[in-house]
């Protein structure tokens, strides 16, 4: 279930990760809704909007790759947990970058937990997993391009 | 790019973002069901003691959010199975029961029976998040585990330091009545029933987090008196203060845990005159734990858990006494706990450990054996 995040935070996320200069197109896979970001020519990389359920409320992330099916990062759009907010923090969310879908992204493996979080970061991790190889899989058969 | 070209993009892109979830700008109610708990097992040494199983605590979380920014939160709690009339042990309480109002990820405001955000286990306390099967003797002796009061505060990150977050809370006093020389100010808490509000005092906490590690100070201000003449009636008549520190670091297969904490309770002479206690004016001490997850090198692959641990508690309920109270070296506590958790994912554990509960004063030895399965959802 995907909670709408606002639109100006989708933006200000995208912007970040791609450049002010940024087109953003909307492709739509299956049920899913894809962006399309691309310069020019040239394509710069997608990006999905997703929601895990925390404790007990939707934690809404966006999740952008690179051309190579690389993890350029993870935002945390909206978080509404009573406890766990340091997924946002900028520290825990690097952990997933290059990140590609053949990597365990595991807790305790190559992704480090914070006390007191335990259930945001297993949720976002899972998240992420999932959606970096949904989105790997499109983009190598070609239902996103 | 001319900034009417940015704008342009800024348009499309809005309207793309938007096409993402047509018809769902507003947030839903929703209702979640949730919960922890853990059955017990243990066996004391000497003549006479049996083993007792107990099922320790069984909790229902209930939250709902009524939107993105408000959403009502609680615990309810059955301890020990079963409460009968006349018949000691046996609870039903809440545990928290709460409105959270959120305005920004700096500020949300917190009404109603909160967990005083003091030290590690009290608001960290789901069974699968530490090693032992029960809590460690410090998280009932000095902090009062699980402390909950009714009070309004604020909760947040920060702005501008990331990795730092805030909690601060008014919340009703402690009751000097209640305290007493073998368990500090546990017996002074009032859990939200019907609570005298004669002692308005102030707890909150700073907390530092990375990647693996947690750092945190915790503090408590306040009154204890509840207008009693002979302790005073103004709002902060004898005063407690409390003072804590806690870390946790995360490194490859080990897993380290400290805390320290202090309480003052400055008129602990004229309280232990007024109600016949022997009080400690200082309560005091912490603990280190260490463990390591023997499946890091067998089962490198593995997501499961088998965490080794030992961990050494040492404090004083009386670390020191007013005048004209004499000082209990048995209360100088002394406990190691060595012990095993299997975690065959991160919010189940089995249990297992031995303690050596020893004091100061070299009395009254006893080991204990405890088993133990806790969950969270």
């Amino acid at each position: 279930m995907i909670q709408a995040p606002p639109p100006t935070k989708v933006a200000a996320s995208i912007v970040r990760l791609f450049g002010p200069h940024a087109r953003v197109d909307t492709l739509h896979v299956d049920s899913a809704a894809v962006l399309r970001i691309s310069a020019g020519d040239s394509l710069l990389g997608f990006a999905q909007v997703g929601s895990v359920i925390g404790k007990d409320q939707p934690i809404t992330f966006l999740v952008a790759i690179d051309p190579a099916n690389r993890l350029k990062d993870v935002d945390i759009l909206v978080y509404r947990e009573p406890y766990g907010g340091e997924v946002a923090y900028e520290a825990w969310r690097k952990q997933f970058r290059g990140k590609a879908a053949a990597d365990p992204l595991q807790v305790g493996r190559d992704i480090r937990s914070i006390s007191g979080a335990t259930i945001s970061v297993h949720a976002v991790t899972a998240g992420v997993r999932r959606m970096l190889a949904e989105l790997t899989a499109w983009h190598e058969s070609g239902a996103i391009r | 790019m001319s900034r009417a070209l940015a704008r342009r993009a800024l348009v499309a892109l809005l309207a793309s973002v938007a096409t993402l979830r047509p018809g769902r700008a507003a947030a839903q109610e929703r209702t979640t069901l949730g919960g922890y708990g853990e059955v017990h097992y243990a066996n004391r040494t000497g003549p006479d003691t049996p083993g007792i199983v107990d099922l320790k605590r069984f909790v229902v979380y209930l939250a709902h959010a009524f939107n993105d920014q408000i959403a009502f939160r609680s615990e309810l709690e059955v301890e020990d199975a079963k409460l009968e009339g006349a018949q000691p042990g046996g609870e039903v309480a809440l545990e928290q029961a709460y409105l959270d109002y959120r305005l920004s990820d700096a500020l949300t405001v917190r009404t109603g029976l909160v967990l005083p955000p003091v030290g590690i286990i009290n608001e960290t306390h789901e069974p699968p998040t530490f090693n032992g099967v029960d809590r460690p003797g410090f998280d009932h002796d000095v902090i009062p585990t699980t402390w909950r009061e009714i009070g309004v505060g604020a909760v947040g990150r920060v702005p501008g330091a990331e990795g730092l977050s805030y909690r601060v809370y008014l919340v009703n006093g402690l009751r000097a009545a209640g305290f007493s020389a073998a368990e500090g100010i546990r017996e002074g808490r009032q859990e939200g029933r019907e609570a005298s509000f004669a002692n308005p005092s102030f707890t909150g906490r700073l907390e530092w987090a990375r990647p693996g590690l947690k750092l945190g100070g915790s503090f408590w201000y306040g009154g204890t008196a509840d207008a009693d003449p002979a302790l005073g009636t103004g709002a902060f008549a004898a005063p407690i203060t409390l003072l804590s520190a806690d870390a946790r670091y995360d490194v490859g297969a080990f897993l380290f845990r400290a805390v320290a904490a202090s309480i003052w309770v400055s008129d602990a002479e004229a309280i232990n005159t007024r109600y016949a206690s022997a009080v400690g004016s200082r309560i005091a001490g912490g603990y280190l734990e260490a463990a390591y997850n023997l499946l890091h090198a067998l089962a490198p692959a593995s997501s499961q858990k088998l965490n080794a641990f030992v961990r050494h508690e040492r404090y004083d309920t009386q670390a020191a006494v007013p005048a004209g109270t004499a000082r209990d070296e048995t209360l100088a506590r002394r406990i190691t706990t060595f012990g095993l958790s299997y975690k065959p994912t991160y919010n189940t554990a089995f249990k297992g450990d031995y303690q050596l509960l020893r004091n100061e004063a070299g009395t009254g030895a006893t080991d204990v054996l405890s088993l133990g399965i806790g969950y969270q959802f």
